[in-house]
């Protein structure tokens, strides 16, 4: 199957102004040189730290801010040579989720008006009825009332909103949704209820995410691959499975081993990684990981490492990673005692809870 | 061990244009000295506000507090603000998630540091500022000769939360408050504060309440945990027990609902509905709401805390949970 997205070469220089004049005194290299695919009805999940370059590569993709280099191609088409009004139409198939949602959404709109607004825009509603049934059912959709139509985005909670944010973009039944770190905002309990939605809206209309996130626990949930960004490259990319399994990139084994996990028993891995994260207006020369590498080694401050796939789909910004140890495995919960056993048994009866709800 | 820090019937209220919010409904608590207590819950069920009342740190305009904070026996609810002043920065001291909120931009970091060592120490100026290096060498900032002099938005998130810390514990206080003190930042930077936290634990004996909605962050540092909700601890343990045997519903859905490193499972067991409003609290368990296993007599009226094994508390009438599995 081909890809309904292929991004090569993806780069943007942010111009550093200073003084009075607004010299240009420098370029943040926020994003250096990226290449992926994605194809229909997946996710790859775009995992980093601030200042990384994953929301960037987001709105790059979207042509919500121009890439200074590279090509984004969308069902084949290169959106970078598509005029605005052209880039408009696009947009139909492919939509945005911002972290906050208190931001996003107009304060001054019902919900109804936000929700069909894009209806009438890209023709998707032929006449009021139609309209509003649509808008009931993407409430319907993303788990609210078609009552709640009538009301103000100020009304909801948080994970609620998130939920409107959702349903504005199915509106114009999209295939690619870039959701920028969606769940970033909510409690715990509230952001798996919209994991939960957003995987099952996936199984049900072959979407496919850009799912842009700092929480390695979440992408775990929801992402087929990922790709790890630092500085802005990606320093390693594979198929989620793997990458938990096989981490090889020296930053991704410390950046799982950073992840607290909650349970007191686990003995892990402690690779502190040292310093602050450099500034990307002036990246470390060679690799731009060894100033806080803990293999780093002469060569490293010298030579760019590529990007290099090893045939099976894991590719690894690293030459060196054959030589490293191996990282200590994190050994899935398989512990099948009797505590698991029981509060096993106990968190099936939230499961059973939501379907309730559900139905 | 003897007990550093008791809370008894602590209830905080605001008076809102809505009415009266119950922020914290009778909070009983005991923190023994050189223990870390984690204090978990979401957003708005009252463990900042419990902190803030620890510390007499709630403006007292619009605010109620009731109840007993028996800090070294002496209810500090009864001091006078001179008094508790003189405590606060010496014997108890508090970090915050976002550093700027304790840091003044106007002043260096040492500025800073050297105002709390002098007002509470009596040193002079060079001791204090030889002191004050001494502590940013303890939190680890390179250079602290330098740093000194830098001021606050000159540092990177990390050591802004360092020189926190720093401020914090330089008169070498009892208890620590730490409200979500690594919330703000990246993972591998996170992963440094808390190794930090826990190296400056062993080093002083400080005793500490870690205020979290971090799973992770409590397993990783806490002896004992307290789990809010609605304004009432719902459950209380020592660490382990507390995540291999929750004893009250929602701490159970709260552990599934946590999307984990170790495991993947197809759906998480997620919470279905929301916190109930705090100006009109449900009679009851508050959680019934919410619970699967709620019964009709859930509802009548508020269960006490019990004790379901040796310092393991639950306020769940249902407990042990083993008798509702089917």
């Amino acid at each position: 199957m081909s890809a309904l997205l292929e991004v090569a070469g993806l780069a943007k220089h942010f111009p550093v102004r200073r003084g009075a004049f607004g010299l240009v005194s420098g370029h943040v290299r926020a994003v250096d040189g990226v290449d992926f695919e994605l194809r229909a009805g997946e996710t790859l999940a775009i995992v980093g730290e601030s200042g990384c370059g994953k929301s960037t590569v987001g709105r790059l993709v979207l042509r919500l801010i121009e890439p200074s280099a590279g090509q984004v191609r969308f069902e084949g088409e290169d959106l970078l040579a598509l005029s605005d009004g052209a880039m408009r139409a696009r947009r139909q198939r492919m939509q945005v989720i911002f972290q906050d949602p208190y931001a996003s959404l107009n304060p001054r709109m019902t919900v109804g008006a936000m929700l069909g607004e894009p209806l009438m825009l890209h023709g998707l509603a032929k006449n009021e009825a139609a309209r509003k049934a649509r808008v009931g059912e993407l409430l319907d959709l993303v788990g609210l009332r078609p009552d709640h139509a009538r009301r103000y985005p100020h009304e909801f909670s948080g994970g609620q909103r998130q939920r409107l944010a959702i349903a504005r973009a199915l509106a114009v039944e999209p295939k690619l949704i870039v959701a920028d770190e969606p769940v970033s905002a909510l409690d715990v309990s509230i952001q798996a209820q919209v994991i939960n939605l957003m995987r099952s809206l996936q199984q049900r209309f072959g979407l496919a995410y850009i799912f842009i996130s700092h929480d390695l626990a979440v992408v775990k949930h929801i992402a087929d691959r990922i790709a790890v960004m630092y500085l802005g490259k990606i320093v390693e990319t594979a198929t989620t499975d793997e990458l938990f399994r096989n981490p090889r990139h020296p930053y991704t084994r410390a950046l799982l081993a950073a992840v607290p996990l909650p349970d007191p028993t686990a003995a892990r891995e402690r690779t502190l990684l040292e310093g602050d994260i450099p500034s990307a207006m002036n990246p470390p020369s060679g690799c731009r990981f060894h100033t806080r590498c803990t293999f780093a080694r002469e060569a490293c401050k010298r030579d760019e490492p590529a990007l290099a796939d090893d045939g099976q789909a894991h590719a690894t910004a690293c030459p060196y990673w054959p030589e490293f140890p191996p990282p200590a495995v994190l050994a899935e919960a398989a512990n099948r005692d009797a505590d698991r056993i029981r509060l096993t048994r106990l968190q099936a009866a939230f499961v059973n809870n939501q379907q309730r709800e559900a139905s | 061990m003897s007990v550093l820090l008791e809370l008894r019937q602590l209830a905080v209220s605001f008076a809102t244009d809505d009415g009266t919010v119950r922020a914290v409904d009778g909070i009983d608590l005991s923190l023994e000295r050189g223990r870390t207590l984690g204090l978990v819950g979401e957003s708005g069920c009252g463990k900042s506000v419990t902190s803030l009342a620890v510390m007499g740190l709630l403006p007292p305009e619009n605010s109620m507090v009731k109840g007993e904070v028996r800090f070294e026996g002496r209810d500090l609810l009864t001091l006078g603000a001179d008094t508790l002043r003189d405590m606060r920065g010496a014997r108890l001291a508090m970090i915050f998630q976002e550093p700027m909120t304790s840091l003044n931009p106007a002043y260096t970091v040492g500025d800073q540091i050297i105002e709390a060592i002098q007002r509470h120490q009596g040193l002079s100026a060079a001791d204090a500022r030889a002191r004050a290096i001494e502590m940013l060498r303890t939190v680890r900032i390179s250079s602290p000769e330098k740093r000194i002099d830098d001021y606050p938005h000159k540092l990177s998130g990390g050591m802004r939360q360092r020189a926190m810390i720093a401020m914090a514990l330089a008169c070498g206080p009892e208890l620590l408050i730490a409200d979500e003190p690594t919330t703000a930042l990246d993972v591998t930077i996170q992963a440094q504060i808390l190794d930090l936290m826990r190296g400056l634990r062993r080093d002083t004996g400080t005793a500490i309440i870690l205020i979290t909605h971090d799973l992770g962050v409590v397993a990783e540092m806490a002896d004992d945990v307290a789990v809010m909700y609605a304004g009432q601890i719902v459950e209380r343990a020592p660490v382990r027990a507390l995540f291999a045997r929750p004893e009250h519903p929602y701490t159970v859905g709260l552990l599934g609902s946590i999307p984990r490193l170790d495991e993947k499972r197809e759906r998480l067991p997620s919470i279905e509905g929301r916190v109930p409003d705090m100006s009109r609290p449900p009679d009851g368990c508050r959680f019934a709401a919410r619970c699967p296993f709620v019964e009709l007599a859930c509802r009548a009226e508020t269960p006490p805390l019990v004790e379901v094994a040796p310092g393991h508390l639950t306020r769940c009438r249902r407990a042990p949970l083993a008798q509702v599995l089917p």
